[in-house]
């Protein structure tokens, strides 16, 4: 003892320093090897090899009337002489060879044996190189087997988990008749909370309490699920040593029932004034899901037969709880997974995926528990249920974005770990996000509204512990058990595995999905590509086609018109031929130059736009007899580009300016450029009709004319072309108009 | 066998036809020689370089069926006694590609065929004026 204290004082030293001390420590302390027995029993333990007693305990003169240390180093068969059985001929060493045989002592723990005339059973179990056996007294004195059937009956008739466990504690009681029964179970986080109690009418009642991780320390959780019941008979008396020649070899008492317990256990049982203290562990799922704890105020030894009873009892309990959890879960699994087919089926139904989860009756709210959802996708937002304004979700997935490299994101408390979310945490403080694009920030989020709760604790969890007189931290288990409340908010209801599972079923889904409709609009997009080449070949071939036919009907009147014998009406209707003849013939070229921006491959090269507009102004004014239209250049840089193309383009836009102002006062064009941000922006501008702003959409559409110009001549053509060169250069084209006061055309060329 | 002035295949009889109309209104006395098709082209190209009748200007359409203008350019350009004659394609086209590939394969002009017979008129004046009294001067 002297050693551990002067550790843990140099533990406190360390914890000191850094600020942080509370009951954790308990979790260094070697529970397993105390050295010591309770002193209700007698415990020898014998060498698997030699069989030779190499550990007893103290107070084995109390039991045998011989000094224990005499004992010591002696063979297991010097321990028959004490011993009376039913069969005399029957020795201790013959049952332990029996166990041994059988490997396993199920069925021999308990044996009666009569010491000194005093009824006792012995316990045989395993210890690393040593056999234990342990003698306990006999104290019941009947039998109990029809009364633990009665009890696992009566208990089981409780249909909801908290009547099962009520009915548990009522049975416990019962059977081993402890002043106060309580089912403790484990929460997340380790900490406990008392869930069912059945207890003396005088007592204060514990039921509700909270109870910190650090006052059942992990070492000792583990034995828990090693050893179903533990009895500490009696707080106040004293433990009896262990003695051994092998000094430096403690004993291991993992298995033994006998096991002293660890001082600060003692003094926690003291501090609550509990004499003597029986558990029986819950286990479901083989973790340990609680714990049956049973408190009695004065001290109370139970028999051997009656703890294993209790511990049947738990295990019946164990099995019911996790057949009873199970069944809770499989109805919200179903659920889920019901609502998972649904929205399949609508996926493969409905053409829009947001529309397919969310306007049906079934939707993406149902595939988890959540109050309200939002599915960003495609940019647009949509949400069901109660959820945050579009400017807060907006944020929130930015940061998710941002912060969270995971596919699927959740928690109970947002508003602590991003904080804009205090805002709104009435409605949000459980999100639970998955991303399904995250380049695009293609996402969902469920929300769950915050549940403002209050714990009740069996003392303060974070009360510091305080030095001690000699400046040590006390080590000491805490004192007060005074109920301490608090106020549990910022928090939302848990997500449960089953929602997690449920999102993450439902994003494979979704996924799915959408690869499967990106690859139709793929498919769908190259059929469209084709088609549209397999027309600009079309259009070409037949436009080719169409003149030749077409010059013949020309030049065969004109022919006829030279002829001197064709007389004044004659002569008329050859002149309409060839009014139509030419009107076609125009028709023709156009849609021959469109249908060849669709078919070339851009020759890009550095184009000398002040030359080249040069040349277009003669073209185009000769062919409208512009002589009165004025043409003013500003600044025009090179670009890079087709420069067949590039001449096309301007051509059209001059031609345009120059065709559709040629009817006003003083016409006058004005072509200039200016570089913004990579692009070399021209604008081409005119002082002529303008076009109205309710056709916007409409102007770079192929033979699409505006009412103002129908007595103009024009094919509908040349915008069209124009829109073609611009993306076939990866350009842009845009206008700005006024009716009768003049239009500008802008196109921005990318700086190579 | 008399010696054209012009040398001219054209598949369309239409187009042969103006062609012959315009010649003649331009000047009546010039000598039009008109093939349909690109294999009898050839034969009566292979027929000048044998009986040393040199055209003076050759017109080739740009479609022909069979051979086209463009091979039939290259076979007179490989032809050390029809080398020399000046060889204009002419064609409806006014693909830039077109006129490209005439150039290189050794064209002396391309033009696009005119639209209508007075423009066909004035473009065999231009012609003529250019081919048969400036081109001859330059000579």
């Amino acid at each position: 003892m002297l050693i551990r204290e002067i550790k843990y004082a140099e533990i406190s030293n360390i914890y000191m320093t850094k600020f942080s001390v509370d009951l954790t420590n308990c979790d260094k302390e070697p529970i397993h090897i105390p050295g010591k027995i309770q002193s209700h029993g007698l415990l020898v333990a014998v060498d698997k090899n030699s069989l030779s007693i190499t550990y007893i305990s103290e107070n084995a003169e109390v039991f045998l009337g011989e000094q224990a240390r005499s004992l010591l180093n002696k063979q297991l068969s010097t321990l028959n002489r004490f011993l009376k059985q039913q069969n005399p001929a029957f020795e201790i060493e013959d049952l332990l060879k029996l166990g041994i045989i059988r490997k396993s002592f199920d069925a021999i723990s308990p044996h009666p044996v009569e010491i000194n005339g005093r009824s006792y059973y012995l316990i045989i179990s395993s210890s690393k190189s040593d056999w234990l056996l342990e003698f306990e007294p006999v104290t019941l004195q009947f039998d109990i087997q029809s009364s633990i059937g009665r009890s696992a009956s009566s208990m089981l008739q409780g249909k909801s988990i908290s009547a099962l466990l009520k009915g548990a504690a009522q049975e416990v009681k019962k059977l081993i008749n402890y002043d106060r029964i309580m089912i403790y179970k484990f929460l997340d986080d380790g900490h406990g909370e008392v869930v069912a109690e059945e207890k003396e009418a005088e007592l204060e009642p514990f039921f509700g309490l909270h109870y910190p991780a650090s006052d059942i320390p992990k070492q000792a959780r583990a034995l828990y699920k090693l050893n179903l019941t533990r009895l500490i008979a009696d707080v106040n008396i004293p433990d009896s040593p262990i003695l051994t020649f092998k000094e430096n070899e403690a004993l291991d008492l993992t298995n033994s029932a006998l096991r002293a317990v660890s001082p600060i256990h003692i003094q926690y049982l003291k501090n609550m004034g509990v004499y003597s203290s029986f558990s029986i562990s819950l286990i479901a799922h083989g973790e340990l899901w609680g714990l049956i704890a049973c408190h009695n105020y004065s001290p109370k030894f139970i028999d051997y037969k009656a703890r294993e009873g209790a511990k049947l009892i738990g295990q019946i309990l164990s099995s019911a709880l996790e057949y009873r959890q199970e069944e809770e879960d499989t109805a919200v699994i179903e659920q889920f997974k019901n609502t998972a087919n649904i929205l399949q089926e609508h996926l493969n139904r409905d053409k829009y995926l947001v529309e397919a989860i969310t306007t049906h009756k079934r939707t993406i709210l149902d595939t988890t528990k959540a109050s309200g959802v939002v599915i960003i996708f495609d940019n647009e937002l949509k949400t069901i249920g109660d959820v945050p304004s579009e400017e807060e979700i907006r944020e929130l997935a930015e940061w998710l974005k941002t912060n969270n490299d995971e596919s699927i994101y959740h928690t109970h408390r947002l508003s602590e770990i991003y904080s804009p979310a205090k805002k709104y945490k009435s409605i949000a403080s459980g999100i639970l996000s998955c991303v399904l694009n995250k380049e695009m920030g293609e996402m969902i989020i469920w929300f769950k509204p915050e549940i403002i709760t209050t714990v009740n604790w069996a003392g303060n969890p974070e009360k510091p512990v305080v030095p001690s007189e000699n400046g040590l931290l006390n080590l000491s288990p805490r004192k007060s058990f005074e109920t301490w409340s608090q106020v549990v908010n910022n928090t939302s209801e848990k997500w449960m595995a089953e929602e997690i599972a449920s999102v993450l079923r439902i994003r494979e889904i979704i996924i799915t999905d959408i690869n499967k409709k990106a690859n139709e609009i793929r498919l769908l997009n190259e059929k469209l590509q084709a088609a549209y080449e397999e027309l600009d070949t079309f259009s070409y071939t037949i436009s080719h086609d169409l003149r030749t036919p077409l010059t013949s009907i020309k030049t065969y009147a004109e022919l006829i018109l030279k002829n001197k014998s064709i007389d004044e009406n004659g002569q008329k209707m050859l002149g309409r031929i060839l009014i139509g003849a030419d009107k076609m013939n125009f028709l023709i070229k156009e849609i021959l130059n469109l249908a060849r921006v669709g078919r070339s491959e851009i020759n890009f090269e550095t184009i000398n736009v002040e030359s080249l507009l040069n040349e277009i102004k003669s073209e185009v004014w000769s062919a409208f007899k512009a002589d009165h239209s004025e043409l003013i250049l500003g600044q025009l840089p090179h670009i890079k580009g087709d420069k067949t193309m590039i001449a096309q383009l301007f051509t059209n836009l001059i031609g345009n300016a120059v065709k559709y102002s040629a009817m006003v006062d003083k016409p006058k064009i004005e072509v200039s450029a200016y570089i913004d941000e990579g692009e070399t922006i021209y604008a081409v501008k005119d002082n002529g009709i303008g076009i109205d702003n309710r056709y916007y959409d409409r102007v770079f559409e192929l033979f699409k004319r505006m009412d103002n110009v129908k007595n103009i001549e024009g094919t509908g053509v040349g915008l069209a072309i124009v829109k073609r060169i611009v993306e076939k250069h990866n350009g842009r084209v845009w206008f700005e108009s006024k009716l009768n006061i003049g239009s500008t055309f802008f196109v921005a060329f990318k700086n190579r | 066998m008399k010696t054209p002035d012009i040398f001219y295949v054209e598949d369309d009889v239409d187009y042969a036809f103006f062609m012959q109309s315009a010649i003649q209104e331009v000047k009546d006395t010039l000598n039009l020689a008109i093939v349909e098709d690109g294999t009898e082209a050839l034969q009566k190209l292979q027929n000048f370089a044998e009986s040393r009748i040199k055209p003076k200007l050759i017109l080739l359409d740009l479609n022909l069926p069979g051979l086209s203008g463009l091979d039939l350019l290259k076979f007179i350009r490989d032809i050390p006694y029809l080398k020399t004659i000046p060889v204009i394609l002419f064609s409806t086209s006014d693909n830039p590609d077109d006129v490209k590939a005439s150039m290189e394969f050794g064209a002396n002009a391309y033009l696009t065929k005119p639209d209508g017979y007075e423009n066909l008129v004035k473009c065999v004046h231009s012609v003529h004026d250019f081919w048969f009294n400036q081109y001859l001067r330059l000579n």
